[in-house]
């Protein structure tokens, strides 16, 4: 009863929020305790399919998100999986006592698939971007975090939630689109940082969206014989400590990218780490302290600094530095 | 069950007693405790525990069991009490309220059998609960899910939230138990922010209403043996209660909200709660 991969990955369209819903089809499949619960975001999460095929193992809960993670918490109690289809701004800010609670308190089983994270609605504003999320997830005791890049990541990231004894926060992606770095044949390792290029001079950490930046920026350095290592950093927690000192080492220095709040992301998690175990000069590629402006995504992230011509600069600022 | 009803009822009120008498067992323990919200709900805890809920002691996690959660985790000690009453959990664990490492904080935790969900921050409890309840209906089981909140826990909005949902999905296998003692914290409700008309907002929710005396052991058992009011419906009882009930000097006050327990007040709490 598998989903057939050409099918999923055309819905998917590149874009992780749909890879999603399209690997919770799979999993309902796979797995008869999977129950997928809603706040008004079928379509955001591309859950009709499932739905329609389900219809006895999925809860609409309407615009209430609080309910909805605790509904999920109750339901894990039970023996069932719950999958919670939600924005990533409102799942976490407005329902964080919900989820630090009865999710990751009482450690229960619960898979939050958070899309239009980051600043992906731009046109949104400030409202609607979630700028945070990582923050919060990552310092919630028992939680999982996961970035995926792209949409074969989501789904093979989303599949594996299928074997993680705890909860987990799935950081999706919003209607732009995520170009693919990884495909049918990549494995997805929990908490093992992917290298998708090689390089000694100076090492890109990156999760979500600015993964594709990275290695972009990375293939634009080459050309003036700068090799910069690009990892994408799917699993924020548990943290790969052990790629993330080892590129430290092997480059000595680190640029990290991330659409979030410089304050307690991916970058954060980095420096944590080499501040104690490995001092070592980074850069830091991502949201400032300040709210974004209204915009289409690209332009916004651009004036924040999220760009491959950012990250060159700060990979040669690092290394003119060196 | 051999007894008939006038044994019943003194079986559960001896329960109640005993309930209460190890509820300030436990706050002398702690040195303070949350007195009024756990001595309110003594009498219902009784009766759904030694009465209606089934369950089975030695195996907590037996997946036909009926569930309760205490919303309002603040009374947790009235919960310890019971379990430990019905043999979930050795009765010294009263002695261990507010022990380092022990599972009987003064909230309750999920580690501890026969505690379904960490709660005890306001607004939690009635979404989990109609989780389970949803749990059970997809999972085709019968056993029916209780939970209790307080009246000043109503004020938080995401209790609404679930109260919208449990009546859209008909869960009829969900009751929710207002003890309505009346007082929070810092004074009474009326003074506060005010719940009532309270029977009108379950109704108005969607849920079939009942409203009792919770210290009248035949009305509870007899709203609990009622279950479901409605086939169609969640029920919401609303219980009318006292705060700090049992003992005199703590009753109707929110200075017993929570208030520090010494060897002298146990005594004195004691001395009224005799058989």
């Amino acid at each position: 009863m598998s989903v057939n991969a050409n099918d999923w990955r055309a819905k998917a369209a590149n874009q992780t929020r749909l890879a999603f819903g399209q690997a919770l089809l799979e999993l309902g499949a796979r797995e008869p305790r999977t129950v997928v619960l809603s706040a008004d975001t079928q379509d955001l999460l591309g859950i009709r399919p499932y739905i329609e095929r389900f219809p006895e193992h999925f809860i609409e809960l309407g615009i209430a998100e609080q309910n909805a993670i605790g509904v999920a918490s109750g339901l894990a109690t039970t023996g069932l999986r719950p999958y919670v289809c939600a924005y990533a701004p409102f799942i976490t800010a407005r329902s964080m006592e919900q989820v630090r609670n009865d999710v990751a308190y009482a450690k229960q089983r619960v898979v939050i698939g958070a899309a239009a994270s980051g600043i992906s609605l731009g046109v949104a504003g400030g409202t609607h971007h979630a700028l945070e999320d990582i923050a919060l997830m990552r310092s919630l005791p028992n939680m999982t975090v996961i970035v995926p890049a792209d949409a074969d990541e989501a789904y093979r990231a989303t599949l594996a939630t299928q074997h993680i004894d705890g909860p987990v926060y799935m950081r999706l992606g919003g209607r732009v689109e995520e170009p693919p770095h990884t495909g049918a044949d990549t494995p997805f390792q929990l908490g093992r940082a992917l290298q998708l290029r090689t390089g000694n001079d100076i090492a890109i950490v990156a999760c979500g969206a600015m993964v594709d930046l990275a290695v972009k920026a990375s293939d634009q350095l080459k050309t003036e014989g700068i090799h910069a290592r690009v990892l994408n950093m799917h699993t924020i927690k548990p943290f790969d400590r052990d790629a993330v000192l080892k590129a430290a080492t092997e480059t000595g220095g680190i640029v990290t990218a991330e659409e979030h709040h410089l304050v307690g992301g991916l970058g954060g998690a980095v420096a944590d780490l080499l501040s104690i175990e490995l001092p070592t000069r980074m850069r830091m590629i991502g949201m400032p302290d300040a709210f974004a402006c209204v915009g289409h995504t690209v332009r916004v992230r651009e004036k924040y600094g999220m760009s491959v011509e950012a990250i060159v600069s700060a990979c040669r600022g690092l290394l003119e530095n060196k | 069950m051999a007894d008939n009803k006038g044994d019943l009822i003194r079986r559960l009120e001896n329960e109640a007693r005993q309930i209460r008498r190890n509820i300030w067992r436990a706050l002398r323990a702690g040195g303070s405790g949350h007195a009024g919200g756990s001595n309110s709900a003594a009498d219902i805890l009784a009766a759904l525990y030694f009465h209606r809920m089934r369950i089975r002691p030695s195996e907590p996690d037996w997946p036909e069991r009926d569930r309760f959660v205490l919303s309002k985790g603040h009374a947790n000690a009235a919960l310890g009490a019971v379990l430990a009453q019905a043999g979930f959990i050795d009765e010294t664990i009263l002695d261990k309220f507010y022990a380092f490492e022990s599972p009987f904080g003064m909230h309750p935790d999920i580690k501890m059998n026969g505690v379904e969900m960490c709660t005890g921050a306001l607004g939690h409890g009635l979404s989990i609960a109609m989780g389970m309840a949803l749990g059970a209906r997809i999972q085709k089981k019968d056993f029916h899910t209780f939970v209790m909140v307080g009246d000043g826990e109503l004020h938080e909005g995401s209790n609404w939230e679930a109260a919208m949902a449990a009546s859209h999905y008909r869960l009829a296998n969900l009751t929710v138990i207002v003890d309505f003692n009346k007082i929070a914290q810092s004074g009474p409700l009326s003074e506060l922010i005010n719940v009532e008309p309270l029977a009108e907002k379950w109704r108005a929710f969607g849920f079939e209403v009942k409203e009792i005396d919770g210290h009248d052991m035949g009305e509870i058992v007899e709203m609990l043996d009622a279950l479901p009011l409605n086939a169609v419906r969640p029920t919401a009882i609303i219980a009318h209660t006292i705060k700090g009930k049992g003992v005199s000097f703590a009753e109707n006050t929110y200075v017993w909200h929570s208030n520090n327990v010494t060897d002298e007040i146990y005594a004195k709490a004691l001395a009224e709660l005799s058989p």
